[in-house]
């Protein structure tokens, strides 16, 4: 009876330490999101919305932006964008991650030295992008029209498809480190006595990259993977601040397209709706991410 | 003969890593070079045919150009980032000792609402909190922008802290409990300064992401008055499209906290870089 007192007493501690944060993030991102839902229902513009009685009108906003060609262009930009980052920032990530595990002299402090693009402000990684795909007299011209790779000066962000390769490249420069990082402690897991016994059976090094190091680094590469597709997939700050979505419409995401409908336009209701159709596609890879980790070593 | 001669080229073969991740580190650091050395260049030099690798003179006239506005911004800068920096240490740092040290019904449920709102992206909640926030007359003020951004750390702060304190030895607080410390106590006395590198590195990390974001700030506070940093930059780069060297000055006082936090404590920011993004 005692006993059970005390375990009682023991676990509204808990509670108390755990609760506050988790009701925080419930009222601020978890009402949000139904609210989000509803708001998509409803009729909501510049002049409905202060009202509290807004009409309810099905699903009229999500038929609105299916039939609308420039959320259709958003939603292939998206995946486009995504897949694109994703095979860079996983390929080179893996070659530095390779290659800095190696044991040399400089091999700690500058792979640590490197991680530095992930913690500086998306806003400013991407006006420095822009102002280095210049056309006029930016520096990526200027190289490579001494490099004799083109013969004039290249209208990068001006253009959809090298506007659309522009933000690619600006997304891995950040997204590389961090592939990097998370690669480097699955490479660090695999003992050494593996390779060994390998080179010791003849097998040279691409032969070990494929028979071992991509087995044993499945569930890592897995979980990359689907967090770089996830964390990419919902790009808004580079986007917004690069291209503004443009020219045109080339480069118009979802995330960017839901804030323009909500912000600009001022039709909330669709804002919303894209936003969910966002939400949609997260939410199914992030299961499957779920999945994955809580096999490995969630708890 | 032979030993010394494969001594030879094992540091040989280090000298030749080493040119090779210095020449990797210059080229991707490059976009970095880039913005620090642009800011001390004069307009001239910025609209010259070709641009110069090094300043022809230095100058810090992007940096006076600046100066004006600068002293509001960068007060709501510190403000709004310092507020969640507080609000979700307040949050974060107790439930993931929780989360560590206790046994309660739902944790794994508890878990999984950090590991989930951590990926949601922002534009997700954008309408909503702003629909919210207007109703609650919380536009153009510093709370709105706050409030949002904690939603970044606490989940981030929550699964980096959480593994360490399930490391943590429990004796210690257990002792102190004899003593007849209380359950409070023990957490500000034993568990946090034990903690306190993490702790510190929690701290960092919630400046960062409050310091940095850009979404929030420029949705919720469109009063230039009440903008911090990201969204004046943001601003200014549309009205002077081309004023590169005020923009970049601009940049670099932008990215002086994370380049400052980061170069001190490199391995801490590392190390929670991976653990709190990943699982918990």
């Amino acid at each position: 009876m005692l006993s059970n007192k005390r375990e009682n007493k023991e676990r509204m501690l808990g509670y108390c330490f755990i609760l506050p944060a988790v009701i925080y993030m419930l009222v601020f991102i978890g009402y949000p999101i139904v609210y989000n839902w509803l708001i998509s229902l409803q009729d909501v513009t510049a002049s409905t919305l202060g009202s509290t009685g807004r009409d309810f009108i099905g699903v009229s906003n999500y038929k609105a932006i299916f039939g609308d060609p420039t959320f259709r262009k958003a939603l292939i930009h998206t995946l486009v964008y995504t897949i694109g980052c994703l095979v860079i920032q996983f390929s080179l990530g893996f070659l530095f991650a390779m290659f800095f595990v190696k044991k040399f002299t400089f091999a700690k402090p500058i792979r640590g030295l490197i991680v530095i693009s992930w913690m500086l402000p998306v806003t400013v990684t991407a006006l420095v992008f822009k102002f280095m795909f210049a056309e006029g007299n930016g520096i990526i011209n200027t190289i490579l029209l001494n490099l004799h790779l083109i013969k004039e000066p290249v209208g990068w962000l001006l253009k959809g498809n090298t506007a659309m390769l522009g933000l690619i490249i600006a997304n891995s420069w950040v997204g590389i480190p961090f592939n990097m990082l998370l690669l480097t402690t699955g490479l660090n897991n695999i003992p050494d006595d593996v390779y060994e016994a390998a080179s010791i059976d003849g097998a040279n090094g691409i032969q070990k990259f494929f028979k071992i190091t991509v087995p044993l680094l499945k569930s890592t590469i897995m979980s990359v993977l689907v967090l770089g597709f996830v964390l990419t997939f919902k790009v808004f700050d580079l986007v917004y601040v690069m291209t503004g979505g443009g020219p045109v419409d080339a480069t118009e995401v979802l995330s960017t397209y839901s804030y323009k409908l909500s912000f600009q336009l001022f039709h909330f209701g669709e804002g919303a709706a894209v936003a969910n159709v966002l939400f949609i596609c997260l939410f199914l890879v992030a299961l499957v991410y779920l999945k994955t980790i809580s096999k490995d070593e969630m708890m | 003969m032979n030993k010394r001669k494969i001594h030879l080229k094992d540091s040989q073969k280090n000298a030749l890593f080493c040119v090779a991740a210095v020449v990797i580190a210059c080229v991707f650091l490059f976009p970095l070079y880039w913005i620090v050395i642009n800011s001390f260049k004069l307009d001239s030099e910025i609209f010259a045919n070709i641009p110069t690798l090094w300043p022809k003179s230095f100058t810090l006239k992007a940096y006076q150009d600046q100066l004006g506005n600068l002293s509001v911004t960068l007060k709501n800068s510190i403000i709004i980032a310092l507020g969640s920096m507080v609000l979700s240490l307040c949050l974060s740092v107790p439930a993931a000792y929780g989360l560590a040290r206790y046994r309660v019904k739902g944790m794994k449920l508890f878990v999984l609402v950090f590991l989930i709102t951590q990926m949601l992206p922002s534009s997700l909640v954008l309408t909503p909190l702003f629909l919210i926030f207007s109703k609650l007359n919380l536009l153009n003020s510093y709370l709105a922008p706050i409030l949002s951004t904690a939603t970044i750390s606490i989940p981030f702060i929550v699964l980096m802290l959480r593994p360490g304190f399930l490391t943590m030895p429990k004796e210690l607080e257990d002792a102190a409990k004899i003593d007849g410390c209380s359950t409070l106590g023990v957490f500000f006395r034993i568990v946090v300064p034990i903690c306190k590198p993490t702790v510190i590195t929690s701290a960092c990390f919630s400046f960062v992401f409050a310091w940095n974001d850009l979404a929030y700030s420029m949705t919720f506070n469109t009063n230039e008055a009440m903008r911090p940093m990201t969204s004046a930059i943001y601003t200014f780069m549309n009205q002077y499209g081309t004023k590169w060297n005020s923009i970049m000055a601009y940049g670099v006082l932008l990215i002086l906290p994370s380049v400052i936090i980061f170069l001190t404590m490199q391995k801490h920011i590392v190390a929670g870089m991976t653990s709190g993004s990943v699982k918990g």
